[in-house]
């Protein structure tokens, strides 16, 4: 299982943190201040950091400047809007900086990139009688692949690595389609209808009102 | 053009007008001088040929035994005394109808002299180039007849015209060496203008910091001090501007920071309760109460917010209030705070008035005994005392809480500014309190210290003016 550490002083914010990091399905580990951190980051090994930046002892930009261990990649969770403390964060090697306040899904989904960049995920997913190779890009079911364009590809691999948590029509645009994206949700409605005459999902993607869409688990 | 080329050139150029003119006068008086004194010599010469002419015609009228001579004879005996002279200077002789009847040499007469000779019978005297011309009128022979001589006055004229070429090249010289001096002084005399110019020039580019250079006692050293306490003034003025934007800057800085952490929690939590399918009673008693728990802390934020911005702009209601009375009524309804702590409050006053705006006031007592229940423990006692003391009014209020780190209680009235910002935050604080404290004091033209020792408590002191003991 993937574990990440949340550093975070606020209590309430690192439990959201701890509790959005399980729905993607990782382990987070909640420490409270920055010499326990640097503690931790230079004794275990982490698969992702999410830092913020302002500690009561020390600042996160110097928990990663002395860090000798830095086999696990960073991102700063920080209030500072600044364009300069962004700059400086990410020459100190940050892979990501996420400014308070932040969606769930989307600090998720900026985990799931730099995971995939550092090739930490997994490239094959299953669910029920679907099985999908990220790296080969192809999807199969009951054995057999199916022909699936690259954007509804992309869909599916969204929905099955959020199972049981509603999207977003905007947040799937700018999941899959990219933050610059400003096309009409509609566009959403008919990929997935697409991906469920395709692959039989009638019944598994169901349509949230006034929301989006939930891809049930696959178990009965 | 540049001021020192200004200077320069209307001095030169005064200079040169006041040597020439001189000199020129100077040449004109020494010249007129020579000229007179030869126009004397020349003049005597010419009745000393006369006079010896007319005494020798007549010997030759003796000698040729007539009465009177003819003109005839007379150009005869003329030629005869003048042909063989040799004299350089020529001499003309013309009758009364002003007809040549003779001239030693061919003389061009200057125009109008004969007519003036004859119109006045006196002697005239005319210079025409080099020659000077000396016409008379003598009677011989019982007829008149003009006798004009030409004399050459070439050497006084060159020496004047030599002078005057002369005068020319020392006229330049001179301006050629008055230029190179008043150069050098104009240039020195404005150097310190110079230097004023650059000061002046880097101190409007923003180095305000920068003074310029004061050497003597004259005017410009004189522009240079102004400048500098100008310089001094606008120093002062920008960093006290300077000030104000950054704790301007640093209170924005901080309010952002405070209301983006409840913000992050609020956000946060309620999107979890609407994207999860299933989340647990546990669970979402835990986010819901976590929400409304910081929701009401950007309520108490906002609230705080809204009381130090309007403190100083609302219309404040200025009443002379009884402080005895006004203590009571904060000690009853803050009682109700401290006996839920089971805490003990002791709010009361000697009789007498004070000029106060009665909600500001009372805002500020409560936030003091806030501050002080949030710092004591169960069975704690927390005072608030007012006395008159002369003309000032003089409120206590102490507490035996946890007290402050001394090294703290300097920042402990800046804005957001909290000791320990966990426990602050658990106990609903947002670190405005002391801030709005402080501004309604001064409000009131008052005063406010602090004295703690960490362990046994905290006291706050402040004294405001215009109390009447009864």
């Amino acid at each position: 299982m993937i574990r990440i550490l949340i550093v975070e002083d606020d209590a309430n914010i690192a439990k959201l943190v701890e509790a959005t990091v399980a729905i993607g399905g990782y382990e987070g580990v909640v420490c409270s201040n920055g010499a326990e951190a640097f503690e931790k980051i230079e004794h275990e090994n982490y698969d992702l950091i999410l830092l913020d930046v302002m500690l009561p002892d020390m600042s996160g930009f110097e928990i990663i400047q002395n860090r000798t261990n830095t086999s696990a990649p960073v991102i700063f969770i920080t209030a500072k809007q600044e364009l300069t403390d962004k700059v400086r964060g990410l020459r100190l090697g940050a892979e990501d900086y996420i400014v308070k306040p932040f969606e769930a899904m989307e600090l998720l989904a900026r985990i799931e990139v730099i995971l995939r960049r550092v090739k930490r995920t997994e490239n094959v997913y299953s669910y029920g009688n679907i099985s999908v190779n990220v790296e080969e890009h192809t999807c199969k079911y009951d054995g057999e692949e199916v022909y699936l364009t690259p954007k509804e590809f992309e869909v599916l691999v969204f929905f099955i690595q959020h199972k049981d948590v509603a999207i977003s029509r905007d947040r799937l645009l700018s999941a899959v389609w990219g933050f610059e994206y400003e096309g009409e949700t509609r566009t959403i409605d008919i990929h997935i209808q697409q991906l469920r005459k395709k692959l039989n999902l009638r019944d598994k993607l169901v349509t949230i009102p006034k929301l989006g869409y939930r891809l049930e688990s696959a178990k009965e | 053009m540049k001021l020192w080329q200004k200077i320069f050139l209307y001095t030169l150029i005064l200079v040169m007008l006041a040597v020439s003119m001189t000199s020129i006068l100077l040449l004109k008086n020494s010249f007129s001088f020579s000229l007179d004194q030869k126009k004397q010599s020349v003049y005597n010469e010419h009745e000393f040929l006369i006079t010896s002419f007319k005494s020798m015609m007549v010997t030759e009228r003796l000698r040729s035994n007539a009465i009177v001579l003819e003109e005839k004879e007379l150009k005869k005996y003329m030629e005869s005394t003048f042909d063989k002279t040799g004299n350089n200077n020529g001499i003309m002789f013309c009758n009364g109808q002003s007809e040549q009847i003779y001239a030693n040499k061919d003389m061009k007469l200057p125009s109008g002299l004969l007519e003036a000779v004859k119109d006045t019978g006196k002697s005239y005297m005319q210079i025409q180039g080099y020659q000077l011309y000396t016409a008379s009128s003598e009677s011989m022979e019982g007829k008149t007849y003009y006798v004009v001589t030409e004399s050459d006055i070439t050497d006084v004229m060159e020496i004047h015209e030599n002078m005057l070429w002369q005068i020319q090249v020392i006229s330049m010289v001179c301006a050629i060496v008055i230029a190179l001096i008043l150069l050098v002084v104009v240039k020195t005399l404005l150097l310190p203008l110079k230097k004023i110019n650059e000061g002046t020039r880097a101190i409007a580019q923003g180095s305000y910091q920068k003074r310029i250079q004061e050497k003597g006692h004259d005017e410009l050293s004189e522009l240079a001090h102004n400048m500098n306490r100008m310089a001094e003034a606008v120093e002062t003025n920008v960093s006290a501007l300077e000030h104000v934007a950054e704790d301007r800057k640093h209170f924005i800085d901080n309010l952002a920071h405070e209301m983006k952490t409840p913000l992050t929690s609020i956000l946060g939590f309620s999107d979890l309760l609407q994207i999860k399918k299933e989340v647990t009673e546990e669970n979402r008693i835990e986010y819901a109460g976590i929400i409304k728990a910081e929701a009401s802390r950007m309520r108490t934020l906002s609230g705080k917010l809204m009381e130090l911005i309007t403190v100083g702009e609302t219309n404040l209601d200025w009443q002379m209030e009884d402080m005895q009375r006004l203590f009571a009524e904060i000690g009853t309804s803050l009682g109700v705070i401290t006996d839920k702590r089971k805490m003990y409050l002791i709010c009361e006053s000697e009789p007498g008035t004070l000029w106060v705006d009665r909600e500001l006031f009372k805002s500020l007592l409560y936030n003091l005994v806030d501050n002080a229940v949030k710092a004591s423990r169960e069975g704690d006692k927390i005072q608030v005392m007012g006395r008159f003391e002369e003309d000032l009014f003089e409120i206590q209020v102490s507490d035996e809480g946890m007290g402050i780190p001394s090294e703290e209680i300097e920042k402990i009235t800046q804005a957001f500014y909290m000791v320990d910002k966990v426990r602050g935050r658990e106990k609903g604080g947002v670190g405005l309190g002391l801030a709005l404290c402080k501004e309604i004091v001064s409000l009131h033209r008052g005063t406010m210290r602090f004295e703690s020792r960490q362990g046994t408590g905290t006291k706050v002191f402040i004294s405001m003016k215009g109390g009447e003991h009864a």
